[in-house]
């Protein structure tokens, strides 16, 4: 195995565990900001990892810089996205969950 | 099973809870967003196909802009189906299984899913394989085409050639055909660049697009069915200008002092001012490029209105029309398709038929067809871009009222 695979292997599999615990918590999180929170995360940190590690395995120069474009993009509007529904929510009127509200339980 | 059917599964029966969803949901707001999924879903369908100008067109029509008309559209209606009286209406049913039924019924014929023995891969890919679909007709100034090219045979694995029957519709050809064994749809011919081949040179063929575009789709798209595409761009165009004549109502006093409605929100207005110039640039790139990869002034004329139309929801309506005026959008409308038809007639002008691109450059008629399809595109990118920002703008203006 050479490095370069080496190095994909390890950051798509990262980028994987990310995706993986983000939709696993947008389906346990108890309430709409915490959910968006692990959404969130979905949508920069694993996409940047995936992208990253496709870079390594990628032969052409063109489209290695296509891939870090794209991951580029995709990291600066996708958190973008996530504070504008954040505030949206925010100016609406939706409370965040606290403890206390619902008696120590989700 | 292999992974291409697992993952084509997959997708597909995502696609089917996703368009039951949409019926299913009542919040009209959650159905919208379904819609853009059921595209999304759709699109990577599509990828799995290696279709790419159709994934393209898909992810940023149907993802993209329908997704935000929809919710535009969501405002006016608002947010709620009404509860249907009855739940079952039996006509409607009995209707639609018929119809389902009947459409199943016709997909028997069909050829199996990546059959290699399909019709379309007897008549119409060996010829672009070859580059050769403009040289079926034989017009003066298009080069000839290549010595020993015939469309209807094919090269076995083992370099052996043999004939396709001439019959597209002969099934039982298809069911025994030796493409499945032994075949390969590999053109008689060798490409032309190869023959001009010099050792230790990069492949250079006559003129720069081998007598022909390399993006076969847009070759298709442009050239071989120039008139579907044209009239296609007229019905955006006829849409745009019934929407006018319904919907847009004669200005009142101060239609325009509302001022920006997201115009205190500091990050967004950032986000927005860096992105825009990438947007119009990618939007231009993929209008450009078109005849070349994926790509054309659909999906192209799409995000550069998405460009706009972002830049509408952040800093207000105000803003957009000082930029775009409706009276300019109004005139670019019709400027696409007099663009698309006045290339045609250029053709015509220097000799040729109707949208026949070679005739633009007769010393090079890879070349000339480029030219006109990268303006056909153009004209196609700007009545698109356009109708869609006319679009958006009807709805946000009732919804300003």
């Amino acid at each position: 195995m050479h490095w370069n695979e080496i190095v994909t292997t390890v950051l798509l599999s990262l980028g994987c565990v990310i995706s993986f615990s983000g939709s696993y918590g947008v389906i346990k999180l108890p309430d709409f900001y915490a959910r968006l929170h692990a959404a969130g995360k979905t949508d920069s940190l694993a996409q940047l990892l995936i992208f990253l590690g496709l870079v390594f395995v990628t032969p052409d120069l063109l489209t290695q810089i296509k891939l870090l474009l794209v991951a580029m993009v995709l990291l600066i509007t996708a958190p973008t996205a996530t504070h504008a529904i954040t505030k949206a929510a925010h100016l609406d009127g939706l409370r965040p969950w606290t403890k206390s509200e619902r008696g120590g339980r989700p | 099973m292999n992974a291409v059917v697992l993952i084509d599964t997959l997708l597909l029966l995502l696609v089917t809870v996703s368009a039951i969803a949409i019926i299913e949901v009542r919040s009209l707001y959650s159905s919208a967003m379904l819609t853009g999924v059921y595209s999304l879903l759709m699109a990577l369908v599509w990828v799995n196909m290696h279709s790419m100008d159709v994934a393209f067109t898909e992810a940023a029509v149907g993802g993209g802009i329908s997704t935000i008309l929809l919710i535009g559209t969501l405002v006016h209606v608002g947010r709620e189906e009404k509860p249907l009286k009855k739940r079952l209406h039996v006509p409607a049913l009995i209707f639609t299984a018929l119809t389902g039924a009947a459409l199943i019924y016709g997909t028997l014929d069909m050829p199996r899913f990546g059959d290699p023995a399909a019709p379309i891969h007897h008549y119409r890919v060996p010829e672009m394989l070859a580059q050769t679909v403009g040289f079926v007709n034989k017009t003066p100034g298009k080069q000839p085409a290549p010595e020993g090219f015939d469309a209807q045979q094919y090269r076995t694995f083992d370099g052996r050639v043999k004939d396709i029957p001439a019959d597209p519709t002969d099934t039982a050809w298809r069911e025994n055909s030796p493409l499945r064994t032994e075949g390969l749809l590999i053109p008689t011919v060798p490409y032309q660049h190869d023959a001009h081949a010099e050792p230790g040179h990069h492949l250079h063929p006559p003129d720069d697009f081998n007598g022909h575009v390399p993006n076969s789709v847009t070759s298709l798209l442009a050239a071989y069915r120039g008139y579907d595409t044209m009239f296609e761009t007229t019905v955006i165009f006829t849409a745009g200008v019934s929407l006018i004549l319904l919907l847009r109502r004669p200005r009142r006093e101060g239609y325009l002092q509302k001022g920006a409605p997201l115009g205190d929100q500091v990050i967004l207005r950032v986000v927005t001012k860096m992105s825009i110039p990438f947007i119009l640039i990618f939007g231009f790139y993929v209008i450009t490029h078109g005849e070349l990869g994926p790509g054309g002034g659909f999906q192209g004329g799409v995000i550069l209105a998405t460009a706009f139309i972002l830049y509408a929801l952040i800093f207000g309506r105000p803003a957009l029309y000082r930029i775009v005026p409706p009276p300019v959008s109004d005139v670019l409308t019709g400027v696409g398709v007099l663009v698309y038809s006045g290339t045609g007639a250029a053709c015509m002008l220097l000799g040729g038929k109707f949208l026949d691109y070679a005739f633009l450059n007769t010393a090079s008629p890879g070349d000339g067809e480029a030219l006109g399809m990268t303006l056909v595109e153009y004209g196609v990118g700007i009545t698109v871009s356009m109708v869609m920002l006319t679009i958006f703008n009807q709805l946000a203006e009732e919804q300003s009222k």
